[in-house]
């Protein structure tokens, strides 16, 4: 079979499972990104039910949970990002929960490996997941939790600034064009 | 055994913990509590808090976080180009993994066809990092069931990597050579390809010695059959990659079911077992070390094409201020601890808007690691955390 032949192949067998995906979850949208990748976005309140589906639908591992915070929006982003061993595709689940006040459902139960992934994104953007057990202090230090440093508005030189004080010399206010 | 009866933990930190069970409960008559690590060789700047039943592991916690050093906080506020000198220090042994993903996540952004001179060289060098992790891991393996001649071996094989990478990129652990839209400087010449092929045929030289006295080697069998067993849901539940998914019989290698480089036209096995215990994610380490050998030949004969090393663009002449059209792309590329992968953000700035790397010990790490744990004897705690292939740097990131 020729390259380009196995690549059209390829594609309409994808357009067949976003397709079967989405028959079984009407509320989300789903689309072809290219060979190997696949974008769903759904309703936050649909999460659970839709990476049900997803896990039935062949998507059997949870390889990350990105958060990226939109501070001009006033929204989180999550991309749930699965890896289907049967189809050899990729999927990126978006969806968005407001930013002060981010709550979603916890889904342990349905991978339990996202309960490293929730713990991770509940220390650094405070992300609430419900029913994940042991959220708290996880890679950073006891007084560092709570803080959660990868918000857009967490400045990285004032919070030295405020733990090293006089020691940390070199900081500047009146330059703007630090790289740090 | 030393009884570790008083804990030389602040009163107001062990409180604070304590609500977040993140040390356990006081000791009572039966059991006690162990640290193990981060001064044990087996963890690698890692800890586990074990709480003992005699010399059984009656519950394991896995604390992380002794290399947190916020490299995706940093990679927001520095341009494209200079994050590769920050984000390779994620994987440690194999430092050019993150290199690649990066900068084939931003190749996709921007839309570079990448040269096919570079092309070949970034396959050669993530082989090549590939078989130094290896011969990094069976240092920390062997050492770690008291079969210390192999771990210095290994260790020595491993220098000639070291040098090899030396004279490419001029750094010896962290190369800083992989950029996005090529490589940074060309091969040094034809003396360089024949050194890595002595090389190449030297290690495999080598392979039958490490099986005489390691692979092969009774101790090892005593020491991993049966040790820290999953099945293939259990592993697919835990987004389990790279060998020690192979290890449960799944088929799954980034190289073959996402190819990318020049892979596809490469010819390579992807070795399974079904066992799922230590013994078979060791063997299957070793199937791959004399697949990565074969792949390097097959590179080396191929040779490298001719034609630029770096894509041509007139906008990289302003390297600072290069900027990146706003999109998401994600890229991974199978490492010795499985699948290694980067999620880059771009709001069309010079700056990247979000870097999220997906280092494989996220999922083997932390809770597959605590499972596997219950129940184990002590002694076998370091075989399990070295077959698993923990890599500390990549959960803290």
């Amino acid at each position: 079979m020729e390259e380009g032949n196995r690549e059209e192949v390829a594609e309409v067998a994808l357009n067949d499972v976003v397709d079967a995906v989405i028959e079984r979850a009407p509320y989300a949208q789903g689309k072809v990104i290219r060979e190997r990748r696949v974008e769903f976005s759904i309703p936050a309140e649909k999460l659970r039910d839709f990476l049900r589906v997803m896990k039935e639908s062949g998507f059997e591992m949870l390889m990350q949970i990105t958060v990226v915070d939109w501070l001009k929006e006033g929204k989180f982003e999550l991309v749930y990002q699965m890896w289907s061993v049967t189809h050899s595709t990729h999927a990126f689940v978006r969806l968005e929960v407001q930013r002060d006040d981010a709550r979603l459902p916890t889904v342990m139960d349905i991978f339990p490996v996202a309960e490293t992934y929730e713990r991770e994104a509940h220390e650094f953007f405070g992300i609430d997941f419900e029913g994940n057990p042991r959220l708290g202090p996880f890679i950073l230090e006891p007084r560092e939790y709570e803080k959660h440093p990868f918000r857009k508005d967490f400045s990285t030189l004032s919070y030295v600034k405020e733990i090293y004080g006089e020691d940390f010399d070199r900081y500047d206010e009146s330059k703007t064009n630090y790289v740090i | 055994m030393v009884m570790v009866s008083n804990l030389e933990v602040p009163r107001e930190l062990r409180k604070e913990a304590l609500k977040h069970d993140m040390y356990l409960k006081p000791i009572s008559e039966d059991t006690y509590e162990l640290f193990f690590g981060p001064q044990h060789m087996a963890t690698e700047n890692f800890s586990i808090i074990l709480k003992m039943d005699g010399s059984r592991v009656e519950k394991a916690i896995a604390n992380p976080g002794f290399l947190h050093r916020g490299f995706e906080k940093l990679a927001e506020q520095r341009p494209y180009f200079t994050n590769i000198a920050l984000l390779l220090r994620i994987c440690v042994p194999e430092s050019d993994v993150p290199e690649n993903i990066y900068s084939m996540a931003v190749d996709e952004l921007v839309g570079w066809e990448v040269p096919e001179r570079a092309i070949w060289i970034r396959t050669v060098v993530l082989e090549m990092a590939r078989l130094a992790s290896w011969m990094f891991w069976i240092m920390g393996f062997a050492n770690e069931i008291g079969l210390y001649t192999a771990g210095s071996w290994a260790a020595a094989y491993r220098e000639r990597f070291m040098r090899l990478f030396e004279e490419l990129t001029g750094g010896r652990v962290y190369h800083i050579y992989t950029v996005p839209g090529g490589v940074r400087r060309d091969i040094p010449g034809d003396r360089w390809l024949r050194q890595l092929g002595d090389t190449v045929e030297y290690i495999k030289s080598k392979l039958k010695d490490f099986d005489e006295i390691l692979f092969d080697n009774y101790i090892t069998f005593a020491r991993t059959e049966g040790v820290g067993v999953m099945d293939r849901k259990f592993a697919l539940d835990h987004a389990v990659t790279g060998p020690n998914l192979r290890a449960v019989g799944v088929p799954y290698d980034v190289r073959k079911d996402d190819p990318y480089y020049l892979y596809p036209e490469l010819d390579f096995e992807v070795p399974i077992l079904n066992e799922g215990d230590s013994l078979a994610r060791v063997l299957v380490r070793r199937y791959e070390m004399e697949q990565d050998l074969y792949i390097l030949e097959q590179l080396l004969e191929m040779g490298p094409p001719g034609g630029p090393y770096m894509v041509q663009d007139k906008r990289l002449k302003s390297l600072p201020r290069f900027k990146v059209p706003a999109g998401s792309a994600w890229a991974h590329v199978e490492s010795t601890k499985g699948d290694f992968g980067a999620y880059v953000v771009s709001d069309g700035t010079h700056k990247p808007y979000r870097v999220h790397i997906r280092g494989p010990s996220q999922s083997h790490g932390i809770t597959v690691l605590e499972e596997l744990l219950r129940g184990a004897r002590l002694a076998d705690v370091p075989v399990i955390l070295k077959t698993l292939d923990n890599c500390p740097p990549d959960i803290d990131r």
